[in-house]
Formats: structure tokens, C-alpha cells, sequence
């Protein structure tokens, strides 16, 4: 069944001495995808921009908000609402190791394969690689992966940041759904299966009421390519379904940051980031 | 009587006689040079020594210099000419144009739609893998298309005579001052020579360029602003910047006389703020921009990629051109251009091969002790290996950089270089030389600088050019074509043997205008050229 969600995020910064110089980039539009459908979406920032925004689209797909700030200000304010229908998740058809290992499939999804700063090869990963390839299926060795990173991985917030890599999530066997995701992307890849970041909302409950808002968070999870793509989320051990709300996809984090930017002033401290989920259909 | 070239000979390199750029063979000058040769032979060893040092004085005076590993050098401008016979240069001419046509298209395919990857022309990893695939730069469309406003190709001329592309460079070539004060110095230093020889101009590159320049900015109005960004006094090429953008009437400006304010880049002056509209950048890309870039880059104005994506200026060359010169993709040039152009290429590449595929560095590794390892992303000839000149532990150094990082080498096979006459210590010796000629585009055109930057090895038998490694440069002649022949520098040769004797001081030779050959002033001038 689909669902329709609202989705309101605000995150921000306050600064020991005010900014200004400040150029910011925003990546927290959802996706319309053929899965999902964006039907509203609106970014606010405060102090506002003098002019409208640049809104443009980035090479991984990603919206992206663009906006400057010259005035010297003590804090920075960014909000996206949104309205999102989703759907349920569907798996996909079983594949072959033989359509995974084609060169053509290799040169097509090169990006996906290889290792990247947060996603690094390792030994740790090359062990658990083989034991995915003797798995049947490309299919059955995604879900093979999600499995194996609930072992590896406890979550537990505030035991990694947001430059762990993913073997060092793994040595240090907990973290939250970035390191689960990073961390199934680096097995993925070490098997030759094209997968990416995928980054956005979810909302936690699964027979929620019509009407009932939660307080949800940014959330990470992955996309693999078995012959098509198809989403998994391997902090919840669920397929991305009807409770995921897409919102950009990449090689990993560096590729989907909601807010990043340079600034001239003070130290700079998150403001948290607050997200409220509400299910409206 | 002078014996300038006497004891002249044609070394061997790499198992073959070179090709001597000035000889035919020991004593008999190729056609087209014998003008230059009887005209330099001429010249008595004082008088030749006194040139020199005027050279040295001049250049040094005016500040002309290179870093050489942080030390300041003048650039040593060797004093007889490197001439380009004219059907040559017409290959050559065409040879670049088609290749920088072929790479703007590349270009322009990468950072939008693809489909040469999805054809398969060039495998997607490999653009996927470069260093200089700089996606922020996807979906920015030049408002004149673009991209390669300013290109220097470098060439090679082997033992058979042949001209081959050793590489492409896309993002901030250098040298082009050189080429420039090269020839001012000569027709200071030589001007009978230019009286007597039809040497095509290049004094008008900087016309040329501010032209490309403000065809490529986004408003059409009258008179857009174009600046010259450099990254400042302690940039290798920092004369070169200030010699253009003086030559130009452009500000040249560093990255903290700019600010971007919604998405529009602005000029700081005393009086106001000025909206830009054509930056022409040498600042390296990882430097232009700390928003998308390196944020810890002081050098850069934050904001302008954005202000690019917008539409609201032009970055000159682009961002991201890099990923079309990386010399892996190099290696696919001539793919390109039958692909995009449905032509065939004018000028070879270099024999090169690429280790990132297994068949073809099975095959180098056995054989690295006869071929050159290149970094796929270095320039100034830093991280090369020569093969044939390498110590055992350097060799295998190089092949176990080669196994564990195949994508990031190419190895070419070593191009015996032509050679050209140089004045070394007290005499005139062989070494061997190079060419980069300088194309820019202005979206309707693609203009070659007639010849363009020759540079010397100066240590004897080395095949390694670059001035970042001690190498020294050339006046380079391309001469205007005689009707009737091509034979460009022969015609006035008795005349030329006569000219000899001390430089007349202080001497100015304004050469005035030098048009195309191709058109009707040109003619004329040929006609006067022969009734004196």
C-alpha cells in the first residue's frame, strides 16, 4: 500500500563569533524515483538569503540548494518540508553471478565498485567477500550482508562520527545505520556486487496511524544492483519499502552531505538535526 | 668568417640517427633552413658571445625568468632558431585543431550526456577513475560551449621525420610568454634576420586570446569584464600571468579581489565593486573553488563554480578539462576523433601503452628497461622513469608502482627526439627538442599560434625537455610559403651570407603587421620580399 508522508527537517549551526562569508550547499529534497513520488518540497533558511536560491541537480541525481550569506550572523537555520508518496518494497527478480560478473556490468557500475575513502578494501572485508561469492545468488548475497553486518555492528549512537570509515566501524563493532551502511557497501563491493549510499528518512513504526507524527532522524541504508536495483536497509534488517523516503544516492556519505558549506567567523557547533515524520495517507 | 657549425654531427639515440631539425645530413641544411644557417655561420664567435650577453642581460633585467625547483633562473633562450618548414606546419596546424575539436566534444559528452561512454568508445572506469573527473563540474554548460579556451598539445618529431602527439594539455598550459619574449629578444638581437625571412607572427596570441576570452562571456553586452586570475607572486608562472593579462588589458587579479554574492562574481576596485564576467583562471581546479574544492584554499574565490553553473560567468578553461588530459585518456584521442569527428587523425600519438589492461602490461614489464613510465596525471616531467637511462633498483621500483597502481602509469616507447643546433659552453652542439604549439578557442575558430614553444634538453643525449627540469627553449620559425615552392627561408640565403658584423645598438625591428599567408597582404609583401 502507499504511503504518504510529510517530512520536516531543521538542522543548523550557531556560531562563538558571527559568521559571514558563508557558502552553503543544502541536499535534503527527496527524490521522485519509480517508487517514490515528491508531490511538495520546500527549503527555508534563516537569516534568508537576499535572493531566491540556485537549485540545480547534481551528477549523482541529488537535489541540491545553493544559497550564500554576507550579513554577519550568530547562527544558521536550515529547514525542508516536504510531502512524499511511497511504496512498498519489492524484491527483484533472482539474478546470476554471471550478469554481475559481466565486464559490461563492471565498466557500466565501475563507481559502485570500487573502494572510496569512507568504503575502503580491506582484510577484514576480503574473508567475508569469499564466503558471499559461494552464496547462490547475487540476491542472496545482499541479504547474506545484511545478516553478517547485524553480527559485526551493535548499534549504538555516539560510538562512531561522521568520518568514521567503515573498517573502522567494523574494528570497533558498533555504530549507527551510516556505519551499518557503509559497512554492507564494503562487503557488497569486496563481492563484486554494484551497490550505493542511499540517504534520506524513515519512519520507524510500521503500522502507524494515519496522522501520527515520530520523531525520526536521518537515516542511511543501501542499494545493490542484482540485475536491476533494489534497496536494503541493514540497520532494520527490512527492504526499503513504503517507510523509506529517498533522498539522494551515492559512492558514499561524501557524495549525499544534507548541509555543507564554508563560512568566516567563529566556531562553529550543530545546532542537532530534528526530523518529524507524519503520516498523512 | 665565422665556423659556428663546423664540427656540427647528428647524434644516435635510442638506436637510430636522430632528425636534425636544421641538417640534412653533417654540413648540407635542410631546405628552408639554409637561409638561417649561411646567415648564422657567417657570424664570427665574438660577435655571436656578444649576443649572448646581451640576451642574458636583457632577460635578466626585464625579469624574464623560471623556477627551477624554487630558484629563480633566467630562461635560457638558446639563440639559433628552430625552423618549421611550412608544409609541415600546415600538419601540424591541422593536426592540433582536430585533436582540441575532438576534446571539446569529449568534453562537453563527459560532463553531460555520455553517450561516447555508453558507446563504449572509452570505458566508463576509466573516466570514472581519473583524479581530474571532477563531477561538480557535470550539468555546467560554457555560454559559448568552450571548454578549451586556451590548449597546448605537445608534439614530438621521431628518427622518420615524423611529427607525434605526446600529450594534451587542457587545464592551465604554460609557456606562451616565452614563445612571445623569445621572438621579441631575437628580432632585438638578429633583426637582419628578420629582414630577410617571412617568419609568421605570434605577437598577436594575446589579441587573439582576449578575443576567445570575451566571446566566452555570458552577457551579451559591448564590454564584458574578463580577469586574469592567478594564484600569486610565489606561482612558478607567475611572469606569465602578469605578461598577459598586461598584454591583454585585464586586471590581474588574486582570489581575494573577487567575492561571489548570489551566484554573480565581483571584482573589488577602489572605486567599487565590478561584476565579472570572464575569468580566465590559473588556478588549478583544486585550488578555484573551497565550497567544492579544498576548502583550505586561501588562492580561490568561493562561490564561482556555482556562479558558472548559473550561467553568470565564464571559467576559462573549465572545470574539470583534466579528466581529457589525463594520458591514459590520451591514448584514446585518436578513438575520439573518428568517433565524434568521423576522421582520421592528422597526428599520431606517441606509442604508448596502457598497464591498465593485463595483456598490455604483461608485455611492458618484461621490457621497461627500453620504455618510459609516466604518471598518468604528472606534468613538468616529474615521477618519469626512463627506461633506457635507469638504475636496476629504479626499474624495479617503477614496475612494482606499475602492478599496484596499473591506472595510474602509462609507458610509452622512448621517441628518439629530433635534434636541433645549441649553443652548449663555447660551441654548437645537437640536443634535442620538443614542440608545444598553443591553440585557442573562441567558439567559432580554433586558432594555432604559428610554431609555439620549443624547448631544448640541454644536457647532452637527454630526452627530457621541460623547462621545471633545467631545460631551455628556442625561437621557433614557421616561414610564410613561397608561391611556387615551399621552401620558405631559402630565397634571400646569398644575400643573408653577406649580413654579418656587430648588432647595431639598441636596435628595434618593427615587423609590423604579418597576416595569414593565405591572404591578399601577404601576397604583396611577397612580392616586395623579392624585388629587394
Amino acid at each position: 500500500m502507499t504511503w504518504r508522508l510529510r517530512i520536516n527537517h531543521e538542522s543548523g549551526y550557531s556560531y562563538a563569533a558571527p559568521a559571514s562569508a558563508s557558502y552553503n550547499e543544502v541536499r535534503i529534497t527527496p527524490l521522485t524515483t519509480d517508487r517514490q513520488l515528491t508531490l511538495e518540497a520546500t527549503v527555508t533558511v534563516r537569516p534568508s538569503p537576499p535572493s531566491r536560491m540556485l537549485r540545480y541537480w547534481d551528477y549523482w541525481g541529488t537535489v541540491v540548494h545553493a544559497f550564500d550569506l554576507h550579513q554577519p550572523h550568530e547562527a544558521l537555520w536550515v529547514a525542508g518540508r516536504s510531502l512524499v508518496e511511497t511504496n512498498p518494497a519489492t524484491r527483484p527478480p533472482p539474478s546470476t553471478w554471471a550478469e554481475i560478473d559481466d565486464p559490461e556490468t563492471v565498466d557500466r557500475f565501475s563507481e559502485f565498485l570500487a573502494p572510496s575513502a569512507y568504503v575502503p578494501a580491506g582484510d577484514g572485508i576480503s574473508d567475508v567477500a569469499d564466503e558471499l561469492r559461494r552464496q547462490a545468488t547475487p540476491d542472496a548475497a545482499v541479504t547474506a550482508v545484511v545478516a553478517w553486518v547485524s553480527d559485526a555492528l551493535v548499534y549504538q549512537p555516539g560510538a562512531t562520527s561522521v568520518q568514521t570509515t567503515a573498517l573502522e566501524a567494523l574494528r570497533g563493532g558498533r555504530g549507527v545505520c551510516q556505519d551499518f551502511a557503509h559497512l554492507s557497501l564494503a562487503a557488497l563491493r569486496a563481492a563484486g556486487i554494484p551497490s550505493r549510499y542511499a540517504s534520506g528518512y524513515f519512519y520507524s513504526t510500521p503500522d502507524a496511524a494515519i496522522g501520527e507524527a515520530m520523531i525520526g532522524e536521518s537515516h542511511a541504508w543501501v542499494e545493490a544492483w542484482t540485475g536491476s536495483w533494489w534497496g536494503i536497509d541493514p540497520t532494520n534488517g527490512v527492504l526499503a519499502g513504503e517507510r523509506h523516503v529517498l533522498v539522494g544516492r551515492g559512492r558514499d556519505y561524501s557524495d549525499v552531505p544534507p548541509l555543507k558549506g564554508i563560512f568566516t567567523g567563529g566556531r562553529s557547533t550543530s545546532l542537532g538535526v530534528k526530523v518529524e515524520l507524519t503520516r498523512v495517507a | 668568417m665565422g665556423d659556428l657549425f663546423d664540427d656540427y654531427e647528428i647524434p644516435h639515440a635510442v638506436g637510430h640517427v636522430a632528425w636534425d631539425e636544421m641538417f640534412e645530413r653533417p654540413g648540407v641544411p635542410r631546405a628552408g633552413a639554409g637561409g638561417l644557417h649561411d646567415a648564422l655561420q657567417a657570424l664570427s664567435h665574438d660577435d655571436f658571445d656578444s649576443r649572448c650577453a646581451a640576451r642574458d642581460r636583457r632577460f635578466r633585467d626585464q625579469g624574464i625568468t623560471f623556477s627551477l625547483s624554487g630558484e629563480e633562473r633566467p630562461f635560457p633562450l638558446d639563440l639559433i632558431p628552430r625552423v618549421i618548414q611550412w608544409s609541415e606546419w600546415q600538419t601540424i596546424e591541422a593536426g592540433v585543431v582536430q585533436r582540441v575539436r575532438a576534446l571539446e566534444m569529449f568534453l562537453a559528452d563527459v560532463y553531460g550526456e555520455g553517450v561516447s561512454l555508453k558507446d563504449r568508445v572509452i570505458p566508463r572506469r576509466l573516466v570514472a577513475s581519473s583524479k581530474h573527473f571532477h563531477r561538480t563540474a557535470y550539468g555546467i554548460d560554457p555560454p559559448n560551449r568552450v571548454r578549451v579556451q586556451v590548449a597546448g598539445i605537445d608534439v614530438v618529431r621521431g628518427h622518420d621525420g615524423r611529427f607525434r602527439v605526446l600529450e594534451d594539455n587542457l587545464r592551465t598550459p604554460s609557456g606562451i610568454s616565452y614563445v612571445i619574449e623569445n621572438r621579441r629578444m631575437m628580432a632585438r638581437l638578429f633583426p637582419e634576420l628578420f629582414a630577410v625571412h617571412r617568419v609568421l607572427p605570434v605577437d598577436h596570441y594575446p589579441a587573439r586570446l582576449l578575443a576567445a576570452l570575451r566571446a566566452a562571456s555570458p552577457r551579451q553586452h559591448g564590454d564584458p569584464v574578463v580577469v586574469l586570475l592567478t594564484p600569486g607572486v610565489y606561482n612558478a608562472a607567475y611572469f606569465e600571468h602578469a605578461f598577459l593579462a598586461q598584454q591583454m588589458g585585464v586586471p590581474l587579479v588574486e582570489g581575494r579581489d573577487l567575492v561571489c554574492r548570489d551566484n554573480v562574481v565581483y571584482m573589488r576596485t577602489t572605486e567599487r565593486e565590478r561584476r565579472v564576467d570572464v575569468v580566465y583562471r590559473r588556478v588549478d581546479d583544486d585550488f578555484l573553488d573551497p565550497v567544492h574544492f579544498r576548502g583550505d584554499s586561501l588562492v580561490g574565490c568561493p562561490g564561482i563554480v556555482n556562479a558558472a553553473r548559473e550561467g553568470n560567468v565564464a571559467i576559462a578553461n573549465a572545470v574539470g578539462n583534466g579528466v581529457a588530459d589525463d594520458k591514459l585518456m590520451g591514448t584514446y584521442v585518436p578513438d575520439l576523433i573518428r568517433y565524434f569527428l568521423g576522421e582520421e587523425p592528422l597526428l599520431p600519438n606517441v606509442e604508448t601503452y596502457r598497464p591498465e589492461d593485463p595483456d598490455q602490461l604483461a608485455y611492458v614489464i618484461g621490457r621497461l628497461d627500453t620504455l618510459v613510465i609516466k604518471p598518468v596525471d604528472g606534468s613538468g616531467g616529474y615521477g618519469l622513469v626512463m627506461g633506457p637511462h635507469a638504475t636496476d633498483a629504479e626499474l624495479a621500483a617503477a614496475c612494482d608502482a606499475l602492478v599496484a597502481n596499473p591506472r595510474q602509469f602509462i609507458v610509452q616507447e622512448v621517441v628518439a627526439l629530433s635534434t636541433a643546433p645549441t649553443h652548449v659552453g663555447d660551441r654548437v652542439a645537437p640536443r634535442h627538442v620538443d614542440l608545444r604549439p598553443f591553440a585557442i578557442n573562441d567558439g567559432q575558430d580554433i586558432w594555432v599560434v604559428p610554431g609555439g614553444l620549443t624547448r631544448v634538453a640541454l644536457t647532452d643525449s637527454s630526452l627530457i625537455v621541460n623547462s621545471s627540469q633545467g631545460g631551455g627553449s628556442k625561437d621557433t620559425w614557421v616561414l610564410a610559403p613561397q608561391s611556387g615552392d615551399d621552401d620558405g627561408g631559402r630565397l634571400l640565403a646569398r644575400s643573408v651570407a653577406t649580413i654579418s658584423g656587430t648588432i647595431p645598438a639598441g636596435a628595434q625591428l618593427d615587423l609590423g603587421p604579418m597576416p595569414h599567408p593565405n591572404n591578399e597582404q601577404q601576397q604583396q609583401q611577397q612580392q616586395q620580399a623579392r624585388s629587394c
